[in-house]
């Protein structure tokens, strides 16, 4: 990799960043771009936002859908047969 | 007062479940599949069940081996996405010489509930637009919150592979936000 890195290549700095501590070059290499790159800074933040977002625990107050009531019939009949056994 | 009555297991936390399930696996079929076998082992498990955790929270702990199982069967159906898949998807982001094609525009900052509650719509639409493979591989990570490296070890699949999908995730997950309204209103 370059002295600075591109935009593409910052991206998957940023985005290896948000699983594993970056080896010191390479994290050097980000912090560089970065500090002249106003797009990549906010990719680098909207890569934590969304985290931030998908990890609030929605699941229980949702108001997604929940089963559909074939399924629902489908499982019960399932639980029963192996209650039964 | 037994704490473990399986017969209503499926009204009290079916749909639970099924949310928790659908969030990660992107196909209704795929978490329908995941409740009935969870409740399936944890009819044969109950004997096991040390009751100190709630009957919910402790369905949910086997729903969450059960996502990984079918994920891991899935892959050995559908072909893992290759290096070369999706490379020119990425290539219209950017121009020839690496730089972005298009500024990014800001975020809003979302205050309400309500504003909250319809991005998360967003976002778990644009998840469902991702390739099977990668919007599993991305929601183990961003909305399980599992490590990479237990990822790939789960999914047999090499790290270089697992961030490469994980990458591509999140450019065409913040693309497709971007044209979905979250950058909508305000600045951040």
């Amino acid at each position: 990799m370059k002295w600075i890195p591109t935009c593409r290549e910052t991206t998957k700095l940023a985005s290896r960043a948000m699983d594993e501590r970056l080896p010191f070059a390479d994290r050097m290499a980000m912090r560089l771009h970065l500090a002249i790159c106003e797009n990549c800074t906010r990719f680098n933040r909207q890569l934590q936002e969304m985290r931030r977002l998908f990890r609030v625990e929605t699941a229980a107050d949702d108001d997604a859908p929940g089963l559909a009531p074939e399924a629902r019939q489908r499982i019960a009949t399932e639980v029963h047969k192996k209650l039964g056994s | 007062m037994n704490m473990l009555d399986a017969r209503t297991w499926l009204a009290d936390h079916g749909d639970y479940l099924f949310r928790v399930a659908r969030r990660q696996l992107h196909s209704d079929e795929l978490a329908e599949d995941a409740v009935q076998e969870t409740l399936l082992a944890a009819i044969e498990a109950q004997a096991r069940y040390a009751g100190d955790a709630s009957p919910r929270t402790w369905l949910t702990g086997i729903l969450k081996h059960k996502i990984v199982d079918l994920i891991r069967r899935q892959m050995r159906e559908a072909e893992i996405p290759r290096d070369e898949d999706g490379e020119e998807a990425i290539d219209s982001l950017f121009k020839q010489d690496g730089h972005w094609a298009e500024p990014l525009r800001p975020w809003g900052n979302p205050q309400t509930e309500a504003e909250l509650s319809q991005l998360r719509r967003v976002l778990d639409e644009c998840a469902d637009r991702l390739k099977p493979v990668m919007a599993q591989v991305f929601s183990l990570r961003e909305v399980a919150g599992m490590e990479t490296e237990e990822i790939c070890k789960e999914l047999n699949i090499t790290s270089t592979n697992c961030w490469v999908l994980l990458h591509r995730a999140r450019l065409f997950m913040r693309q497709c936000l971007e044209l979905n309204g979250f950058s909508k209103a305000g600045a951040a």
